[in-house]
């Protein structure tokens, strides 16, 4: 399963919708889509820097999710904070299943939430929308094993305390680990900075990959086109080729 | 009876898979123009920033450091108190762990010795790190010596010049010392700009000692409140489990005093995991009230704020101690896992202040014949009270504590409370 994650509105609005249909194209299951929060609180710099971009100009996040769901035809699941949306969350929820949003994960949910994630996660899919819980290695053992169970579409493990830093981590131990406390499919992302550490979280057992600040620094250096080639290649990883 | 060796693990715990709920993460601030954690990747030895986020229940401890742990006497003793328990005749039984039995005289050298060997096979050439009463200056010293590395420590003013003699012991060893806040930096700058006699903090001594291993290119040491700090220090509680099993004995009640958190965590937490024991108290300054008084917040570990944003119990990293003896307690914030194992009610505090600590030293020597660090003897304290309530209530727990540190560099600050307290 690839899991391809991009900013809203990131770089510009007819890059990010090319980057979108690309991604679909090359071979994505899922889109993530990252809305611009107002603290990016387990974000590494890359993904922080796309969303100061797109601070500059998206005024109307709403209009842009109706013509992402126009471009394609892949389930779309936001990426936001909870934080954000505690007040309103109902009507937030509602508009995005009007919208055609498959599901939501909240990365702070677990976290800033915990006492209250039955809650939140019954919400979300009481507005008939998928709820895709995000897990980290900090999250204990019982937890992950319980939540892996209640998670739609797949349960997502971030292998890093923070998007984009490589932090040095042993990809395979903690994944054969954590392989054995899921009961659903294993999503990991979080800092799967290349392709060896891809290959190892697969073959320790991940179903897929959550692949993000990699695009956006593809997207920095060579373009959208660029980063769409790079997740050409992550579906030939994941196909065996 | 296993040979002594045999007592000494072979894996360090570590009780982030087990808490009852998730570890919040560390975060960079709203707004960074730098990621702090990235820097992580920068001042830490690799080995130690990867067993920093380790979910691992058990890592396992090197060789070489496991011979080098035997090499400074571990395992150290647990010693049944039995005269301690006469003069304050208790039904309970009270033991405690001797971490004072080292060369460098406290706990710190656990996780000092494995993060200077990880540096060594790094490559690395110069550690660098601050200390506040001396003992993890000391410790750090040390380590690097062993493995041929230099080490440059920034220690809290006020202890600089209340403890010379740490400060000899680390030059000894081969250290250069600097009194924080220093002019080496551009934070002990600023700091000195504002105000040129400032009795310095763990948190400045901390920014500084990362500002230098940055601009210099060495590696920085750290010494409490991280993860890998406490992972480390696990071998005392490891080795007390063990030591008390021996013995047929099942604990009761385990303390310990709290700086970071690190003695306390390294101590207590093999026990928590394994649900052995019922109660298990953190012992804190009443003139630093980090747990009567602290927020549990997301703060900077250290004071110019270069560290990621931790959660945890704190005083603000702007906190400016007062002086007091026992310089390790002057930390205004506790290790994150400690903090939520606080909050969640699964560890109890307490908080003594200066009289109330001597008093339990004078105690604990006169009965003893130990000089206790100033630190443990916040713990002390504790373990008296509990066994007098013990007997109040006839109850013949078991109690035991970690002794973390000895005091016979402190002699001067407990001449200079025998005097201040006398004329109280």
């Amino acid at each position: 399963m690839l899991v391809s994650y991009a900013t809203l509105g990131y770089p510009n609005k007819e890059d990010y919708l090319r980057l979108v249909k690309g991604l679909v194209e090359a071979g994505s299951d899922i889109l993530e889509i990252g809305l611009l929060p107002k603290y990016a609180k387990y974000d590494g710099p890359v993904i922080r820097r796309s969303y100061k971009q797109v601070s500059t100009w998206l005024t109307d996040f709403w209009s842009l999710l109706e013509e992402t769901r126009r471009a394609v035809d892949v389930p779309l699941v936001i990426l936001t904070y909870l934080e954000d949306w505690v007040t309103s969350l109902p009507d937030t929820l509602a508009r995005m299943k009007d919208v055609g949003i498959n599901g939501v994960l909240f990365p702070d949910l677990l976290i800033d939430f915990i006492d209250e994630y039955e809650k939140y996660v019954n919400e979300i899919k009481s507005h008939g929308l998928n709820a895709v819980i995000f897990t980290s290695p900090s999250v204990p053992d019982p937890l992950i094993h319980k939540v892996s169970k209640i998670s739609d579409m797949f349960l997502y493990y971030g292998v890093r305390p923070t998007t984009g830093v490589p932090l040095p981590v042993s990809v395979d131990s903690l994944i054969t680990r954590v392989r054995t406390l899921v009961n659903n499919k294993l999503v990991v992302g979080f800092g799967l900075s290349d392709i060896e550490d891809m290959k190892k979280a697969l073959r320790a057992g991940a179903d897929g990959v959550a692949i993000g600040t990699v695009y956006i620094e593809e997207i920095e250096r060579n373009g959208v086109e660029s980063a769409i080639s790079l997740a050409r290649k992550f579906r030939g990883i994941l196909d065996g080729s | 009876m296993a040979n002594s060796e045999e007592i000494i693990p072979s894996y360090w715990y570590n009780i982030i898979p087990d808490l009852p709920k998730p570890l919040p993460p560390p975060r960079d601030p709203p707004d960074a123009e730098f990621s702090r954690i990235d820097l992580l990747r920068k001042i830490m030895p690799s080995e130690v920033l990867r067993q920093q986020f380790t979910v691992e229940r058990f890592v396992p401890i090197p060789k070489e450091v496991r011979e080098a742990y035997i090499n400074i006497g571990r395992p150290t003793p647990l010693v049944r108190a039995r005269r301690l328990e006469e003069f304050l005749n208790t039904p309970a039984k009270i033991y405690f762990k001797y971490e004072g039995a080292t060369p460098t005289g406290s706990h710190k050298i656990n996780t000092a010795l494995p993060q200077a060997y990880f540096s060594m096979k790094e490559g690395v050439d110069h550690l660098v790190t601050e200390t506040g009463a001396g003992q993890w200056g000391t410790a750090v010293a040390l380590s690097a010596r062993m493995y041929g590395l230099n080490s440059t420590i920034f220690m809290v003013k006020v202890s600089y010049e209340q403890k010379p003699q740490r400060r000899t012991i680390m030059q000894l060893y081969g250290a250069r010392v600097f009194a924080s806040p220093t002019s080496h930096t551009e934070y002990g700058k600023k700091v000195l700009n504002e105000n040129p006699n400032h009795p310095g903090s763990l948190g400045i001594a901390m920014s500084e000692a990362i500002e230098y291993a940055l601009s210099n290119g060495y590696k920085y040491l750290v010494g409490s409140v991280l993860d890998v700090v406490v992972l480390h220090q696990s071998v005392i509680g490891l080795e007390a489990m063990k030591q008390l099993q021996e013995l047929d004995e099942e604990p009761d009640v385990l303390v310990g005093c709290v700086g970071g958190g690190s003695n306390f965590g390294g101590f207590t937490f093999p026990f928590i995991g394994s649900k052995k024991g019922s109660k298990y108290i953190a012992v804190g300054s009443y003139e630093i009230p980090k747990f009567s008084k602290g927020a549990y917040n997301y703060d900077f570990p250290d004071s110019a704020g270069l560290l990621p944003l931790v959660k945890m119990i704190t005083l603000g990293r702007d906190y400016v101690p007062p002086p007091i003896y026992s310089g390790g307690l002057r930390y205004h914030g506790a290790a994150p896992s400690l903090s939520m194992l606080i909050k969640e009610g699964i560890v109890d505090w307490r908080e003594y202040n200066e009289k109330e600590i001597f008093e339990a030293a004078q105690i604990f020597l006169q009965t003893q014949g130990i000089v206790p660090a100033p630190e443990s003897s916040h713990a002390i304290r504790a373990v008296i009270e509990e066994a007098r309530e013990a007997k109040i209530k006839n109850e013949k727990k078991v109690i035991v504590f970690n002794l973390s540190g000895h005091g016979l560099l402190d002699l001067p600050n407990y001449e200079s409370m025998m005097k201040r307290i006398g004329q109280d």
